[in-house]
């Protein structure tokens, strides 16, 4: 299906694409944007600029506690959020498309059994499991933190794997590949794969907002990759922890939230959209 | 018949149940005897570098250990757990207020959370399932429409989000409702209706966040139910049988898309206790949120676990409630499981 067919079917999928290219673009360009908006300091060294200033020309958000530019950290958290979204969002996409395939493809025990156990993580309230987790283990870096969130976030892309995998095993040309003697996996690879693109996607970007929220969930503790990396979620977290509610300095608090909604609306946006374009009885029933 | 085929449903509930909490529990176990960063040499850890020398920190240790259940081999321990934990609820001495029993702490925390998540999600999903069938029913007016991208946009706030505004404008700029706690410290404790007030002005704007974050998600997925019941046959019976709108609405409509939703709403607990613990955090309500944050700061290895677990149990024992009360929203659910 062509691309311009696919934006002008649903308008949802084009702006949530839209709004999620433009964040990515910002975080792509960080460094020429941060090098534009204060020359060649590092945003995150504390002491550069004074701190607590009023947004101003120089400063288009202020500064913070320890007198760094805000509007450059924001790009930068912007960008280190992004990235351990996608990470996290890959491995768990990964690990549904493993579970989702097996519970469709082979059915009966297999199927009930595994459902149950994705069940299972979806009931149990993670973020006190995640917390305790990320404070116990020692150097939390950023491949391990996305290993924990994938945990808890690829059964929210799993059921639709299965679903689709369910119904295209249905469909006459497998049964046509099975009696022409194609092997397990080349029927896997070659016949189920294809139609099964776009519902990765939905995984995808399913499991991603998962993540993300997980991740904002464990920065809003304060408990992350720590160090040099800054995130949304700890620039919230830093802000509260510095009174700018208090002192109503809503320019501290509010864009790395209002940054964090658009990800999460983008990301929806596009789950909408594409099961709007490639689920037609779905169309019908959201009524477009 | 059909006596048999309920009881049947309860009891693969109640299995199902007993094996989730017994799965969950040593699956905790697991993590923290296997992960590496044992709890207690953590604790130490961060004791000295915080510039506390700790003298004769081995034998602390091994008093620890020991204190804790957590001598002996693997086997030994796991044993030891689960006959404390499950069959007496001794979770141990808490470090924060040493020796108080953590248990002790987290049974005072328990009921503030259970009360703010218990009524606000109550009050979500009926406003949610009403309007979400008002607005189903009637999908072209202008309310519908309204109320359709309104949700669309809130109920992808995450609640602490939602709490943030709220607190920022009803508490800091307005100064209409209180920033933080759960009651007014100085109404003494009591079934008095000042105290009640108080407890209802304190509450407001986290049940607030919750609530909102929760109806308009429920507005929607009731939305697509009812546009999908709209198909059905059995609307143009009741239709031919002369039956007023509003009794097809209720009888037919409604109660039909009341079992996906309730289902809906067992699953959803995990997600909105999440929200919850945040949101206590946010506004310092005295439940497990606060307590979970006071606690993991000092590393408290018994009352953060023992947190951990509570959650666990109170999201599952409250599925498990709303599970058993399916077969009266929907006798074939009863009869299906025979299947």
């Amino acid at each position: 299906m062509g691309i311009r067919a696919l934006f002008s079917q649903s308008k949802l999928l084009g702006v949530g694409i839209g709004i999620l290219l433009f964040l990515i673009l910002i975080a792509l360009l960080q460094p020429l944007i941060n090098q534009a908006l204060i020359g060649n300091v590092n945003p995150v060294s504390m002491g550069s600029f004074t701190p607590y200033e009023d947004p101003s020309p120089q400063h288009w958000l202020g500064t913070d506690r320890w007198g760094r530019d805000w509007l450059a950290q924001l790009v930068l958290g912007l960008r280190y959020s992004l990235v351990i979204g996608a990470l996290s969002g890959g491995v768990a996409t990964f690990i549904a498309i493993l579970i989702g395939f097996v519970a469709g493809y082979k059915g009966g025990a297999w199927d009930g059994s595994l459902r149950t156990f994705t069940d299972m993580i979806l009931v149990i309230p993670s973020w006190p499991i995640l917390v305790t987790l990320a404070a116990y283990i020692q150097g939390l870096s950023i491949p391990v933190m996305a290993l924990l969130l994938a945990a808890f976030s690829w059964p929210f892309g799993m059921r639709t794997i299965r679903a689709q995998v369910l119904s295209l095993r249905a469909q006459p040309y497998v049964d046509l590949a099975i009696v022409s003697n194609l092997k397990d996996l080349e029927i896997i690879f070659q016949e189920l794969m294809p139609n099964l693109l776009p519902f990765l996607g939905v995984a995808l970007a399913s499991t991603t907002v998962g993540a993300i929220f997980a991740e904002t969930g464990l920065e809003l503790i304060g408990l992350g990759p720590g160090g040099d990396i800054i995130t949304l979620g700890l620039m919230v977290n830093f802000s509260l922890s510095w009174g700018a509610l208090a002192l109503g300095k809503v320019e501290l608090i509010f864009p790395p939230v209002i940054c964090l909604i658009l990800i999460f609306v983008s990301l929806n946006l596009i789950n909408m959209g594409l099961e709007q374009v490639f689920n037609p009885r779905l169309k019908r029933i959201t009524g477009g | 018949m059909k006596k048999i085929s309920v009881l049947v449903y309860l009891a693969k509930r109640l299995g199902l149940y007993a094996f989730t909490i017994w799965g969950a529990f040593t699956i905790a176990f697991m993590f923290f005897h296997l992960v590496p960063g044992d709890p207690i040499g953590a604790y130490v850890r961060s004791m000295e570098q915080r510039g506390r020398q700790i003298p004769d920190a081995q034998v602390l240790v091994e008093n620890y250990r020991k204190m804790m259940g957590l001598d002996g081999n693997l086997l030994q321990q796991y044993l030891h757990y689960l006959d404390n934990v499950i069959l007496h609820f001794n979770l141990g001495p808490s470090f924060i207020g040493f020796p108080t029993p953590a248990e002790k702490h987290i049974f005072l925390a328990l009921p503030w959370t259970v009360g703010l998540l218990g009524i606000s999600t109550i009050i979500a999903w009926v406003l949610g399932f009403i309007l979400g069938g008002i607005v189903g029913w009637r999908r072209d007016s202008l309310f519908s429409r309204v109320m359709t991208n309104l949700s669309l946009i809130v109920s992808q706030i995450p609640p602490y989000f939602i709490a943030l505004a709220l607190l920022f404008t009803f508490s800091y700029t307005l100064v209409w409702l209180p920033r933080r706690g759960a009651f007014d410290a100085a109404i003494p404790k009591g079934f008095t209706w000042e105290f009640i007030k108080s407890v209802i002005r304190y509450g407001t704007l986290p049940a607030l966040s919750l609530v909102l974050f929760s109806m308009f998600g429920w507005l929607i997925s009731t939305r697509s139910i009812v546009v999908s019941i709209l198909g059905e046959d059995y609307l143009i019976y009741a239709r031919a049988k002369g039956l007023p709108e509003g009794r097809i609405l209720r009888s037919y409509v409604l109660r039909n898309a009341m079992l996906p939703q309730v289902t809906g709403l067992a699953m959803s607990l995990g997600f909105v206790l999440n929200g919850a613990l945040l949101v206590e955090m946010l506004f310092n309500y005295p439940g497990l949120g606060s307590l979970f944050r006071d606690t993991i700061g000092l590393l408290d290895y018994n009352t953060v676990q023992g947190i951990m677990l509570m959650s666990i149990v109170t999201v599952l024992t409250a599925t498990l409630l709303i599970d058993l009360l399916l077969p009266l929203v929907d006798p074939r659910v009863a009869r299906e499981s025979k299947s």
